[in-house]
C-alpha cells in the first residue's frame, strides 16, 4: 500500500513539473575576415550589451569565430552555461565579458570566410545543449569565400528548430554599386537556412531589434 | 428576383403577374394563415409566460432559501451573543462569588470593630456620687466663727475643687480618647464605603449584562418568529459585512502581490531557477507557496485564538493541543517573516549586482550611479516590509471568513434578483410577441386589402369578417 501511495505521489509530482525545456541557447558567429575585421569591436560590444544581459540562469552562450576554416573546435572563442543561482550567473557573465574583451583585442585576420563551417559548428553546440529555444546570430557581411579544397554541405536538418539572425550585415563596395546583388545574397542565405530546417531567418539592421527578437 | 419573372423581357408585366397571383393565393389562404398566426402567437405567448412563471418560482424559492439562511445566520449570531454574555456573567459571578466570603468577612469584621468602637465612645466616666450635693450643703451652712469648723470646711472646699479638677481632667481625657476612636472609625467607614461601591459596580455590570441579554433575546425572538424587519436588517448587515470584507480582502491581495514581488527574485537563489512548473519558473511558484503558507499559518493562528471558526473540529480539541497548534503557527509565521526579511535583503543585493553587471557590460562607471549613504534606505525598507507583510497577511483569515459566511447570502440574493428580472423580461417578451404576431396578421390583411374589399362588395358587406377566438380561450387570457 505504501509503495502504491509513493508511486502515485511520484506520478503526480512528475506530471506537475513541465517536461519542456525553457532554457535559451545562443550561438554568436563573429566574422574576422578582412572585409569585416573593422566591425569586430562593435560586434563584441553588441554581444555584451545586447545578448549577455538577456541570458537567464540555465541559458547558454557560445561565441564562434568565422575564419578560413571555421569548422574547428579551436574556433570556439568562449562558451558559458549560466548557473541556476542568479548571483553566480552574474559572476559568470562578468568573466565572459572579460573573455570577449580579450577576443576583441586580438589582431587576427582571416583570408577566407567559411560561414557555413561556423554555422555547422554552432548548430552542433546548440543541439548539444538541448535548450528549448535555439538561436544563431551571425555577425558577418555574408560573403562566403571558402579556401580551396574545403567543402561545406549542410544536412537537411542542420538548423532544425533554430532561429537564424543575420546581424550587422556589412554592405561591401560591390553592394553599394549594385544593391540587388546584396539582396540576392541575403535571399540565398535565407533560402539555405530555411531549407535546412531553420524556423526563421531574419536580417536585423537595428541592434535594438535583437532585444525584441530574443524575447520573442 | 429576375428568376421569378414569367417574362424576363417584360419586368413590369412579370411583377404585376406575381403581385396578382400572390394576392389571389394570400386571399385564398387567409383563414388558415390567420389560424397559423394565432397559434404562433399562442405558442410564443404561452411558452414565454411559462418560462417567466418558472423563473419567478425559482427566484421565489431562492429568495426563500436566502431568507431561511439569513434567519439561520441571525439565530446563530444572536445565540452566540447570548452565550457570550452568559459566559461573561458566569465568569463575573464566579469571580465575584469567589471574592464574596472574603468581602463578607471583611465587612463583618469592620462592622464588629465599628460596633465595639461605637460602644467605647458611648461609655463616659461616672461623676463622683453625691459629692456635688454634699459640697453644696456644706457650703450653705452658716458661719459660726468656729475655727475648727472653718478649717474643716475649707479643707472640704479644697478637696471638692481638686475633685472637680480631676473629674474635668478625666472627662477631657475620655473625650480625647473617644475622638481618637472616632477618628480611627473614619478610615473603616471609608473602607466599608469602598467595599460597598465595589459591590455596587459588580451589580451594575451584572445589570448591564442582563440588559444586553434582554435586547439579544428580543432580537432572537424576532428572528425565531421570522419577523421581516429583523430578517431585512440582518440581510443588510450581511451585505455590509460582505462589502467591507471584499474591500479588506482586495487590500490584502494587494499586500500579497507586493509580498510576492519582494521574494520572487531572491527565491531564484534558493531554488533552481531554470526549472518550471506548467511554464512558470519554480522560483515564482516557491514565492507563491510562501505567501500562501503565510496565509495558512494566519488562518490557524486566528482559529486557535478563537477569532475565526473555519474548522469546527479544532474547537473540540483540548486546550493543551490548541495551545500547541497556536505556538506552532505563531512560530511558523515568525520564521516566515524572518525568511522574508532576509530574502528582501538578498533581493537588494541581487538587484545591485545585476545593475552593476549591466553598467559594466555597457561600459558605464559605477561611481556615477549610486550614493552609498542613500542606498541603505531601500535595504532597510525592504527588510522591514518583508517582516511586517506576513503578519498583515495573517489577518486575512478574518475578512476571508466573513466573506465566505456572507457570500452565500449575496450569491442567493443576486441569483434571485437576476431570475426575477429575467422573469419580467420574459413576460414583456411574451406580451410583445403576441402583439407582434397580431400586427403581422393585420399587415397580412392590409396586403390583400383589394381582394378583401371586392369580397365585401360581392357578399354585401358580410365578407372578410375577422376570425373570432373560441370563448374558452379568451376567458383563459
Amino acid at each position: 500500500m505504501k509503495k502504491l501511495i509513493l508511486a502515485v505521489a511520484v506520478a503526480v509530482l512528475s506530471s506537475c513539473s513541465s517536461g519542456r525545456n525553457y532554457a535559451l541557447a545562443i550561438v554568436a558567429l563573429v566574422d574576422v575576415s578582412g572585409t569585416y575585421l573593422d566591425q569586430k569591436e562593435e560586434v563584441i560590444n553588441l554581444i555584451k550589451k545586447g545578448i549577455v544581459p538577456k541570458l537567464n540562469p540555465g541559458d547558454s552562450l557560445f561565441v564562434i569565430r568565422i575564419d578560413d576554416e571555421s569548422y574547428k573546435k579551436s574556433n570556439l572563442e568562449g562558451s558559458m552555461t549560466l548557473d541556476v543561482r542568479p548571483s553566480k550567473a552574474n559572476a559568470q557573465k562578468m568573466a565572459f565579458a572579460a573573455k570577449l574583451d580579450e577576443f576583441a583585442k586580438k589582431r587576427e585576420r582571416a583570408r577566407h570566410t567559411d560561414i557555413r563551417g561556423a554555422m555547422m559548428l554552432g548548430a552542433e553546440y546548440l543541439k548539444e545543449t538541448g535548450a528549448g529555444s535555439r538561436t544563431m546570430v551571425v555577425f558577418s557581411d555574408l560573403e562566403e569565400d571558402l579556401p580551396k579544397g574545403v567543402k561545406r554541405t549542410l544536412a537537411p536538418d542542420e538548423f532544425a528548430g533554430m532561429r537564424v539572425f543575420a546581424m550587422n550585415v556589412k554592405k561591401l563596395n560591390a553592394d553599394n554599386a549594385n544593391p540587388t546583388a546584396y539582396r540576392a545574397r541575403l535571399a540565398s542565405w535565407q533560402q539555405q537556412a530555411t531549407s535546412h530546417g531553420a524556423k526563421e531567418f531574419k536580417v536585423v539592421i537595428d541592434p535594438e531589434k535583437l532585444d525584441e527578437l530574443l524575447d520573442h | 428576383m429576375e428568376r421569378f419573372y414569367l417574362w424576363p423581357e417584360q419586368p413590369g408585366a412579370s411583377l404585376f403577374a406575381l403581385w396578382f397571383f400572390s394576392q389571389l393565393i394570400f386571399w385564398a389562404g387567409r383563414v388558415p394563415m390567420h389560424r397559423a398566426f394565432r397559434s404562433m402567437g399562442r405558442v410564443l405567448f404561452g411558452g414565454l409566460r411559462m418560462a417567466a412563471r418558472w423563473l419567478k418560482s425559482i427566484s421565489v424559492s431562492i429568495a426563500q432559501r436566502d431568507r431561511e439562511m439569513v434567519m439561520e445566520m441571525a439565530r446563530g449570531d444572536a445565540e452566540g451573543k447570548i452565550a457570550r454574555e452568559f459566559r461573561r456573567i458566569e465568569n463575573s459571578f464566579a469571580k465575584e462569588l469567589n471574592r464574596y466570603p472574603k468581602l463578607h468577612r471583611k465587612i463583618d469584621d469592620l462592622t464588629s470593630r465599628l460596633d465595639s468602637d461605637y460602644g467605647e465612645c458611648g461609655s463616659a466616666p461616672p461623676a463622683p456620687p453625691g459629692w456635688a450635693e454634699a459640697t453644696a450643703a456644706v457650703a450653705k451652712m452658716p458661719e459660726n466663727g468656729d475655727g475648727m469648723v472653718k478649717k474643716v470646711l475649707e479643707e472640704i472646699h479644697k478637696s471638692a475643687q481638686a475633685g472637680e479638677k480631676k473629674a474635668l481632667q478625666e472627662y477631657r481625657e475620655s473625650t480625647a480618647k473617644r475622638h481618637k476612636i472616632l477618628n480611627g472609625m473614619a478610615s473603616m467607614w471609608r473602607e466599608v464605603k469602598a467595599l460597598a461601591g465595589e459591590a455596587g459596580k459588580s451589580v451594575a455590570a451584572a445589570l448591564d449584562s442582563t440588559k444586553r441579554i434582554d435586547s439579544y433575546m428580543a432580537t432572537y425572538e424576532q428572528t425565531r418568529k421570522g419577523d421581516h424587519k429583523a430578517v431585512r436588517a440582518m440581510g443588510w448587515q450581511s451585505t455590509q459585512l460582505f462589502v467591507v470584507s471584499l474591500i479588506v480582502l482586495g487590500v490584502a491581495i494587494g499586500g500579497a502581490f507586493v509580498n510576492f514581488n519582494l521574494i520572487a527574485l531572491p527565491m531564484s537563489e534558493l531554488v533552481p531557477s531554470g526549472s518550471r512548473i506548467g511554464g512558470i519558473p519554480v522560483s515564482t511558484v516557491a514565492a507563491m507557496v510562501i505567501v500562501l503558507m503565510e496565509i495558512a499559518a494566519g488562518i490557524f493562528l486566528m482559529e486557535m485564538l478563537g477569532i475565526t471558526s473555519f474548522f469546527p473540529k479544532m474547537e473540540l480539541l483540548p486546550l493543551s493541543r490548541r495551545r500547541i497548534i497556536l505556538f506552532v503557527s505563531l512560530g511558523g509565521l515568525l520564521l516566515l517573516a524572518c525568511i522574508e526579511s532576509s530574502l528582501a535583503i538578498l533581493r537588494e543585493q541581487i538587484v545591485e549586482s545585476s545593475s552593476a553587471l549591466k553598467h559594466s557590460l555597457a561600459g558605464i562607471s559605477e561611481k556615477s550611479v549610486a550614493d552609498p549613504v542613500f542606498s541603505r534606505i531601500p535595504v532597510v525598507g525592504q527588510a522591514v516590509l518583508g517582516f511586517i507583510l506576513p503578519w498583515i497577511l495573517a489577518m486575512v483569515a478574518v475578512p476571508l471568513e466573513t466573506l465566505i459566511s456572507t457570500g452565500g447570502h449575496i450569491v442567493l440574493t443576486v441569483t434571485a434578483g437576476t431570475l426575477a428580472v429575467l422573469s419580467i423580461v420574459m413576460r414583456v417578451l411574451a406580451h410583445g410577441g403576441r402583439y407582434l404576431v397580431e400586427a403581422v396578421r393585420h399587415v397580412y390583411d392590409i396586403y390583400i386589402i383589394l381582394p378583401l374589399q371586392i369580397e365585401r362588395l360581392a357578399t354585401g358587406g358580410r365578407g372578410a369578417t375577422p376570425l373570432r377566438e373560441p370563448a374558452n380561450q379568451q376567458a383563459r387570457r
